[in-house]
């Protein structure tokens, strides 16, 4: 784009504002206020004055709102204003603002791990380094792997993690007894292989659920959880790609090991799916993480005291139990004038435990704050799951030293191929190695990275 | 309505030719035309004005920004690197391929329906013409969120209502969206749903301006309701077949919301869209330049769909 | 000999016939319009349970009382309203005068500046929509309802929808009115516009329909919660794991109120005949 047509394209412009104005329109809406103008480089600002607009939707949004006043007890002049945008219609929001060079967004930016890497690569100078605003003092404050994740380099800290999920291994304690399985006592995915066809025989229960025909982005959730377990990813720390890696061979050959054996059950159309299967006791056995307790106990209330949660087995025998499955993230937009007043109010709600502890109350969003877990709420029996302390179970997953998975800028990509990968081998019964294979070769050619192994 | 006026000869058979001849006036109004030239292009302005202002330059950056790719924030201009992706990438393909089923499918039997039912609710003879028509036009107005949920509860295979009143008649659990094959049967069943009405009306419209006198003259003529369909009607209706056919088959090429909200593209890949793909492309993977190549290799498909839509429906003049 | 009009039995019973026959097409058709209803009368859990619901609930207040408190809906049908009105005339004007220019007139270039306008059908909106908010950012126009309307108001398929439409304007019609000694502006509002009514009608529904139901460009461009549109306010009841669908549905059954009222009202001009005294002379 060259300087003339620029020059076109302001004068073009103001005749459209001229049309604007002839029509009767302008200003109609009046909040053109806040950020509207912030375009370009933005700046710091005062740390403890200024107007700032925070993007997040529905549950954590109400939760930001109900903060702002305690907030505002410590910052009087800081404006809050939280939009809800919903979800996922913010990411369309954040990425149009992103892809135009940071103009129009809001100064706190929610975003989940499988957009930030993204955003980060593709938009560079998009989010702000919290690091100078003092970001750096919390490194330690998180649960392992997920400063790696906000902090890729080292140098640069694009976010703050908010949520941190857990892969968990949600039962049915009863039908696993009325089979004779002890559930606590499956070390290794193999060893449940050898559960569940018992378990199937005796109750006709599946052991878990699986979208075979890849009917929603997330089918491949429970392959990813395997890979994590394994302390792998779909890519390397340099970015290369390991879709082909034995890691991966291994987690999508126990996957048609189960599904060969009769023990998955086909959650085709994604979350409904899923919902009604929860219902009607279709599996035994739910490998979502932590968050999914709470969507439990508010489907099927009257299975009280029928469930129980522990962390899934491991693929190896002897190998990791622990996965850090997904995390969510405050960011501030690199465009923002208010800066520093952002990161006050991202630090007051990310880094105070009891600003986290109140979120979980309510919303049962689980922290990646270590010190939050010092609070009674996580170490209280749960009634519904027979008396476990499930907020100990997955505390114990977060502190597991883990490395850092690197979701590149490719991720949603990669995550496409591998669903469909997947579906080939549960479908058509595909070669593991083979579909794996394909998926890397084909990543490698849209993507321009290479492939290893 | 009044008696026949004997408008033209041969009336049923030659609609066209029924108009009152035009050729004396012709060449005065001609001279007169050419005297008026701003008349035209003060009528055209303000579009072009504002298209100019608003979408020239759009249209025009997003193909400049085909011929790029973006890396970490910096442009690198690859030529039609971007467009050789595209013959290299299966997803591509296989979503043109739905795409074209798609196309050849559901349309021709869209708007062979949506000229039915425009006939049928312009018809003197049905009661309650006011009531069909809202009727009919009603899924229009279903917004994107809400058609996705009304769907998704419709055709879900445990217990959705369609497979639940199946049941009653004793009909197997059908896979609608989870299937392959059933999920595309409800992608065309769904946007017929949604379009039918909206291309009727576009019918419906035009068919006022059918000179009540040609159907008169039919009558008299004693050409049955087939007759003057096809000789009266169907003439008629020629330029206004001829938008709605290229508004579906952009549309259709362009197709977006319902299989982003009904599947998400799947299963297996049944429902991706070039729509869907090219959206995928540019705000989940955030290639904004191999998204915009997408566009303009659709842009150019249409372009060549649309000119031999014109050329086989359009005004031979 | 066919009579011209059928006797009185036989045209009464082919339109009970016609009649009867629309009617279970549209019981059909109805189906989901009528799920989308019932919907709106039930709570999250209700509408996903097994078998759905098929009668109303007792959920409708509930859903109401969440959707105003979480989304300001009166205020957003009001905007919605405002601004669906505000395109729908202006867009109205802009596509009928092109719509005309381009049907009744042959002039240098006019295969070409049609061509050009059709290039916003052809070139997919998804490639084109940062460029243009970038437009807006500059323009400061982020959060204003003149980026929302002022964008689309060359509407290539209004303009496209009238030109078809036009064509069937008899040449002579409008030469007669300039024997008459009238002037092209005049020509186009006496004379060309009155016997246009069903597509004006069709066009004004299309517009309203269009602006009342647009979504990315709104959600992009609009940033203060109470000046969301429809869609844009509905949207944002959606979240990870606890989406409000019964708030859904019920914005989405009171929000196709005002566009049934608007059809109601356009669809009287679909009316025959209005040409018929134009081609008599």
């Amino acid at each position: 784009m060259g300087q003339g047509t620029g020059f076109d394209r302001r004068r073009m412009l103001k005749a459209g504002g001229a049309l604007a104005a002839g029509a009767g329109l302008a200003g109609a809406a009046g909040c053109s206020g806040s950020g509207a103008s912030a375009g370009g480089g933005g700046s710091a600002g005062a740390k403890d004055k200024g107007r700032i607009t925070v993007w997040s939707w529905q549950g954590p949004a109400a939760e930001l709102k109900a903060l702002t006043p305690e907030f505002n007890k410590r910052y009087p002049d800081i404006q809050v204003t939280v939009e809800d945008i919903g979800n996922p219609a913010i990411w369309d929001k954040i990425t149009t603002g992103l892809a135009a060079g940071g103009q129009g967004l809001a100064d706190v930016l929610h975003i989940g791990v499988d957009y930030l890497p993204g955003y980060v690569e593709k938009f560079p100078g998009g989010l702000a380094d919290l690091g100078p605003l003092g970001a750096t003092a919390h490194k330690d404050a998180f649960a392992p792997g997920l400063w790696e994740t906000v902090a890729p380099t080292g140098k640069k800290v694009n976010a703050l993690p908010w949520e941190a999920n857990s892969g968990g291994f949600w039962y049915r304690a009863d039908l696993f007894e009325k089979a004779g399985v002890d559930a606590e006592a499956i070390q290794t995915w193999d060893d449940a292989v050898v559960a569940g066809k018992q378990l199937k025989a005796k109750t006709g229960a599946f052991l878990i659920g699986l979208d075979k025909p890849a009917s929603q982005a997330d089918a491949a959730n429970f392959f990813q959880m395997l890979l994590q377990l394994q302390g792998t990813f779909y890519f390397d720390p340099e970015g290369r790609i390991t879709l082909g890696s034995p890691e991966a061979v291994r987690a999508m050959t126990l996957i048609k090991t189960l599904n060969d054996a009769g023990l998955v059950c086909d959650l085709a159309g994604g979350w409904n799916a899923l919902m009604s299967a929860l219902k009607k006791g279709t599996a035994a056995v739910h490998p979502m993480p932590t968050w999914f307790g709470g969507i439990i106990e508010e489907q099927v209330p009257d299975e009280a005291g029928k469930w129980k949660v522990r962390l899934p087995p491991a693929v190896r025998r002897g190998g990791s139990t622990a996965a850090t499955v997904n995390s969510t993230h405050l960011a501030v937009a690199g465009s923002s004038k208010h800066q520093a007043a952002a990161w006050s109010f991202v630090e007051f709600v990310l880094t105070r435990p009891a600003s986290q502890v109140r979120i979980y109350r309510e919303k049962g969003i689980a922290p990646a704050l270590m010190s939050a877990y010092g609070d009674a709420v996580f170490h209280e029996p749960s009634a519904f799951f027979s008396g476990q302390k499930r907020g100990e179970i997955f505390l114990a997953a977060l502190k597991a030293p883990q490395p850092a998975f690197h979701y590149t800028a490719d991720y949603a990509r990669a995550l496409k191929l591998v669903t469909d990968a997947q579906s080939k081998v549960l479908l058509k019964g595909a070669d593991p190695a083979a579909v794996l294979k394909e998926a890397a070769d084909q990543l490698a050619r849209q993507t321009g990275r290479k492939a290893v192994r | 309505m009044t008696a026949a006026t004997p408008a033209g000869p041969a009336a049923p058979a030659a609609p066209r030719a029924a108009r009152p001849p035009a050729a004396p006036v012709r060449p005065a109004a001609a001279r007169r035309r050419a005297r008026r030239r701003p008349a035209p292009y003060l009528f055209v302005l303000p579009a072009l004005l504002l298209f100019g202002a608003f979408k020239l330059y759009p249209i025009g950056s997003s193909f400049v920004l085909s011929l790029h790719r973006t890396e970490g924030g910096t442009q690198t201009f690859i030529g039609a690197g971007n467009y050789e992706r595209l013959l290299d990438d299966p997803l591509f393909w296989t979503a043109l391929k739905n795409t074209a089923v798609i196309l050849a499918v559901q349309v021709p039997v869209m708007l062979a329906l949506a000229t039915g039912l425009a006939v049928a609710l312009n018809s003197r003879l049905l009661y309650g013409r006011s009531v069909f028509r809202l009727g009919f036009f009603l899924p229009m107005v279903t917004g994107l969120v809400a058609y996705g949920i009304v769907f998704s509860v419709l055709l879900n295979k445990d217990y959705g209502l369609a497979n639940w009143l199946l049941a009653r008649v004793g009909a197997g659990p059908v896979p609608w969206l989870t299937h392959p094959l059933w999920a595309q049967i409800s992608l065309g069943l769904a946007l017929t749903w949604h379009y039918t009405g909206y291309n009727a009306v576009i019918l419906l419209a035009r068919l006022q301006s059918v000179p009540a006198e040609l159907y008169d003259a039919a009558a008299v003529d004693g050409a049955g309701g087939w007759r003057t369909f096809l000789h009266v009607t169907l003439p008629g209706l020629r330029p206004v077949l001829l938008l709605t056919a290229v508004l579906s088959t952009i549309g259709t090429l362009q197709l977006f919301d319902e299989p982003y909200v009904l599947t998400g593209g799947g299963p297996d890949n049944a429902t991706l869209t070039i729509g869907v793909y090219l959206y995928q492309n540019a705000f989940k993977y955030f290639d904004f330049g191999y998204a915009s190549a997408i566009a303009y290799a659709l842009a150019v498909l249409i372009g060549i769909l649309g000119l031999i839509q014109f050329r086989v429906l359009g005004e031979k003049e | 000999m066919t009579p011209a009009v059928p006797p009185g039995a036989r045209r009464r019973a082919r339109s009970l016939l016609l009649t009867s026959g629309l009617a279970i097409t549209l019981a059909v058709v109805a189906i989901p319009f009528y799920w989308l209803a019932v919907g709106a009368t039930h709570s999250s859990e209700e509408i996903f349970s097994s078998p759905p619901p098929l009668l109303p609930g007792g959920h409708l207040a509930d859903n109401l009382k969440s959707l105003e408190e979480s989304a300001q809906f009166s205020r957003v049908l009001l905007n919605s309203l405002l601004i669906s009105t505000v395109y729908t005339v202006c867009a109205g004007a802009v596509c009928t005068l092109a719509g005309y220019g381009f049907a009744v007139y042959r002039f240098r270039g006019r295969e070409a500046l049609f061509g050009l306008l059709m290039l916003g059908l052809v070139v997919p909106a998804q490639v084109t929509l940062v460029p243009l908010f970038q437009m807006m950012a500059d323009l400061s126009w982020l959060g204003t309802y003149q980026a929302v309307v002022l964008p689309n108001l060359a509407l290539p398929f209004g303009i496209f929808l009238m030109r078809q439409s036009m064509a069937s304007l008899p040449p002579s019609l409008l030469d007669s009115g300039r024997m008459d000694g009238c002037g092209e502006l005049r020509l186009f509002l006496r004379v060309a516009l009155p016997p246009m009514r069903p597509s004006l009608a069709a066009l004004a529904i299309f517009l309203f329909l269009y602006q009342w139901n647009d979504f990315i460009w709104p959600l992009i461009v609009l940033r203060d919660g109470a000046s969301f549109t429809l869609p844009v306010a509905l949207a944002s009841l959606q979240g990870l794991d606890e989406t409000d669908y019964g708030a859904i549905l019920a914005g989405t059954s009171i929000a196709a109120l005002p566009m049934a009222a608007v059809f109601l009202a356009l669809q009287r001009h679909f009316v025959s005949g209005l040409l018929a005294g134009a081609v008599k002379e």
